[in-house]
């Protein structure tokens, strides 16, 4: 059969096996004494085992093979597991990991399995001491334990010797055997059975085996009925234990599949998967029925006039469109569990590599985002907890020092605001110095050499520039300089931003604010001259008239007072340079207030046209462009728009 | 009329191809189990003719859950699904009430020949 189209079920599938057993192994470190984790264990890897024999892995099957046997032995030794051992599975699961993605690329040869040695020796120390056979366990005292062929009932010569041999491919030929003594002892009363039944379970039973039936069957039927059970090459009924001669080796063949083939059974779930890409080529057509809805609305307001049901059936597609975008994007949304999931196995053996001791929490597992930021979202959230073991937390003496819990914390958390989603990451380790910082900072030239202190804003854009690194040393886990500037451009290239919180000696917490659904959203249209500008409503706070609140300025800068708050003035107008063939802005221009976390700015524009949705689509900026713009769309009269970047402007 | 299937397993890769094989060979899958006690749950609602009964699960185990369903039914027609190397429990399941066993890896001809087996 093919089994390609099972491949990535495979893949999905192992990996979250493979996944929970990274947690498991990190609870059971935590607590060896539970009996839980190493269940849960035995489960996953007993699992993959079976998928990966079927997929045809084989070195996959073998490995997981001698790791359940290692874990069973751990299981039934009842000891609790040494670090050795925990650093052990640990090893093997990563080797796992890592077969499993070389195998359905058809490189599974690829794979590393040195570890199969060590677990292997492991396994033969952990041995705990012998203990009953399956078989001697649930079996009755075995008659042919003490043979008595002399003493055999050999009563009116119905007593019939059979002698099976099972074919010599048959699997577990003891279970096989086993299912023919228990047919027999359906047709008759068996009398003796050699070899003894607790040898079936024996790695050396060949499948060969005879027993006594003391039966009124007809042979033949006796024959048929044992051929029945499967797996039988030969069978032979004596006419009775005092003739040994064979009546009958007829080879009757076994039957073969003759399944009625009627039309395929549909499996009933309420669950399926769905290739990822069906959902992306979805989204993106629903993207191009939202535009064409746009244009659709256009007309139908032009022509209400002449035909009213025209806005009816505008009215009617609008709606339906929005349910069907819903649905899409509710498809679309997964938990951050996904990506959060791997990281308690990556914070500790970070912790482990730099002699730091932490506890790590994470919060809001369940929080949703859509497939594609999640996805983008995992190699920031790396950086930023590299970063949070290694510059955040103290080593342990140095926060006995300071009177603080040798054991730092970490806390990743997951929050739903408004239209956005914040993740946190939060240390309570040393914080940043904005001292030595600012004293760096004025060295290479980024801030002017009279500033006195930095801001939590200007610390992050120090913080952020490309190289600039406070290590003393690099590291192998962070300070490499390639760091809060990669995180932060990933972030706002999805329309995200990146916050910074830290105060000496307390700790520092960086947060994350992403949009929840990257595809379409509701934005602003803003006109600046003859150009259309769209803004996400995600961080637009308010709208003021320009002229109707106090103006100050702020830092040299424009700037209105609202509610008490200075806010700093952005004119579009004159950032983008829009003059000349324009027309002139009129005298009363609209402020478009954009709010992201603590920072705020006013966007000065010409004019307000409409809140609409906008489908995102990707934008290569060429290079000199003002870095304002976060992407394009398509309006509905089929002019694009540019969007902008409220994380650039604020 | 086809037969009936109730298909167990916790891994829903194994659950799929167990599905296709006999979808394919004209059974019909009426219902899907994940953990042991899943499997008697559905086995009461459903009746099915045939259970495919994976042993390693989560909750109850395979072993368990012929013992529960062969309690309440004693004609239950089960056909065990293991790995090399768990002869001991197959064994198990074979007293508990289990009627066959095939191993993984599954080869569809072998799968359907102990279907027909069980339904003999």
């Amino acid at each position: 059969m093919d089994l390609s189209q099972y491949a990535e079920l495979f893949l999905a599938e192992s990996r979250e096996h493979l996944s929970a057993c990274n947690q498991l192994l990190l609870e059971w470190e935590r607590r060896p004494g539970g009996t839980e984790p190493v269940a849960g264990l035995f489960r996953a890897v007993h699992t993959v085992k079976g998928m990966a024999a079927t997929m045809g892995y084989g070195r996959i099957a073998d490995l997981s093979h001698r790791l359940e046997n290692l874990l069973d032995q751990v299981r039934r030794g009842g000891k609790t597991p040494t670090q050795e051992i925990i650093q052990l599975l640990f090893r093997a699961i990563d080797a796992l990991e890592k077969a499993v993605e070389l195998a359905v690329t058809g490189r599974e040869r690829e794979a590393d399995l040195s570890v199969i040695e060590a677990i292997d020796q492991a396994a033969v120390q952990s041995r705990p001491a012998a203990q009953p056979s399956a078989l001697a366990r649930h079996l009755p005292p075995e008659p042919a334990e003490a043979p008595t062929p002399a003493a055999a009932p050999v009563s009116s010569g119905r007593t019939r010797l059979v002698q099976v041999m099972l074919r010599p491919e048959a699997p577990l030929k003891g279970a096989r055997a086993m299912l023919v003594v228990k047919k027999a002892e359906r047709i008759g009363a068996i009398q003796r059975i050699q070899p003894p039944m607790a040898a079936f379970e024996s790695d050396d039973f060949d499948g060969r085996f005879e027993f006594e039936l003391e039966t009124t069957a007809d042979p033949a039927d006796l024959e048929k009925a044992i051929r029945a059970v499967g797996d039988v090459e030969r069978v032979v009924v004596g006419a009775n234990t005092a003739d040994e001669s064979l009546v009958t080796t007829a080879e009757i063949p076994v039957t073969g599949p003759a399944g009625p083939v009627i039309g395929a059974g549909a499996a009933r779930s309420r669950h399926i998967r769905v290739d990822l890409r069906r959902l992306d080529t979805l989204m993106d057509l629903i993207g191009e029925l939202v535009t064409e809805r746009g244009r659709l609305n256009e007309l139908a307001a032009r022509w209400v006039g002449k035909d009213p049901d025209i806005d009816e059936v505008a009215i009617q597609i609008s709606r339906l469109s929005a349910d069907l975008q819903n649905e899409i994007i509710q498809a679309r949304m997964t938990p951050v569990w996904q990506v959060f999931d791997r990281f308690p196995r990556l914070v500790r053996d970070v912790a482990r590599e730099l002699d730091k001791q932490v506890a790590f929490r994470v919060e809001g597992k369940e929080i949703e985002l859509d497939r594609e930021i999640l996805d983008e979202l995992g190699d920031p959230l790396v950086h930023l907890l590299r970063n949070a073991v290694d510059h955040g937390i103290e080593p342990p003496a140095e926060r006995k020092k300071r009177k603080k819990d040798p054991e730092g914390e970490i806390v990743l958390a997951a929050v739903r605001e408004r239209s956005s989603v914040a993740i946190s990451i939060s240390d309570d380790g040393r914080g940043i110095d904005r001292a030595q910082i600012l004293e760096k900072a004025k060295r290479e030239g980024v801030v002017g050499p009279h500033v006195e202190a930095l801001s939590d804003d200007q610390l992050l854009r120090v913080l952020a520039r490309p190289g600039f690194s406070t290590a003393e040393a690099v590291t192998n886990v962070s300070g490499r300089g390639v760091g809060i500037d990669v995180a932060m451009t990933r972030i706002r290239a999805l329309g995200g931003s990146i916050e910074i919180r830290t105060e000496v000696g307390k700790g520092t917490s960086f947060i994350l604010r992403l949009p929840v659904t990257l595809a379409i959203v509701r934005a602003l249209i803003a006109a600046v001259g003859q150009e259309r500008y769209a803004l996400p409503l995600t961080y637009v706070a308010e709208t003021v008239e320009f002229g109707t609140t106090p103006l100050t300025t702020m830092e040299g800068k424009d700037a209105i007072v609202l509610r008490d708050r200075v806010v700093p003035l952005v004119d579009l107008r004159k950032l983008l340079g829009t003059n000349g063939g324009a027309p002139a802005p009129p005298p009363r221009r609209p402020v478009i207030v954009l709010e992201m976390g603590e920072r705020r700015a006013g966007l000065v524009v010409d004019g307000m046209l409409s809140q609409q949705e906008i489908v995102v689509k990707g934008f290569d900026a060429p290079a000199g462009t003002l870095p304002v713009f976060s992407g394009a769309t398509i309006m509905g009269d089929g002019v694009p728009a540019l969007i902008l970047d409220a994380a650039g402007l604020v | 009329m086809s037969h009936t299937v109730l298909v167990c397993d916790d891994a829903i890769f194994m659950r799929t191809m167990i599905s296709d094989i006999l979808g394919q060979a004209g059974f019909e899958v009426v219902g899907e189990a994940e953990t042991g006690t899943q499997a008697v749950e559905k086995y009461r609602q459903l009746k099915p003719d045939l259970v495919t009964m994976d042993i390693v699960m989560p909750d109850m185990g395979g072993i368990d859950a012929v013992r529960e369903i062969v309690k309440q039914d004693p004609d239950a027609k089960i056909l065990m699904c293991s790995a090399m190397g768990q002869q001991a429990l197959v064994v198990e399941a074979i007293q508990a009430g289990a009627k066959d066993f095939v191993v993984k890896p599954f080869q569809p001809s072998r799968v359907l020949e102990a279907v027909q087996r069980v339904l003999g």
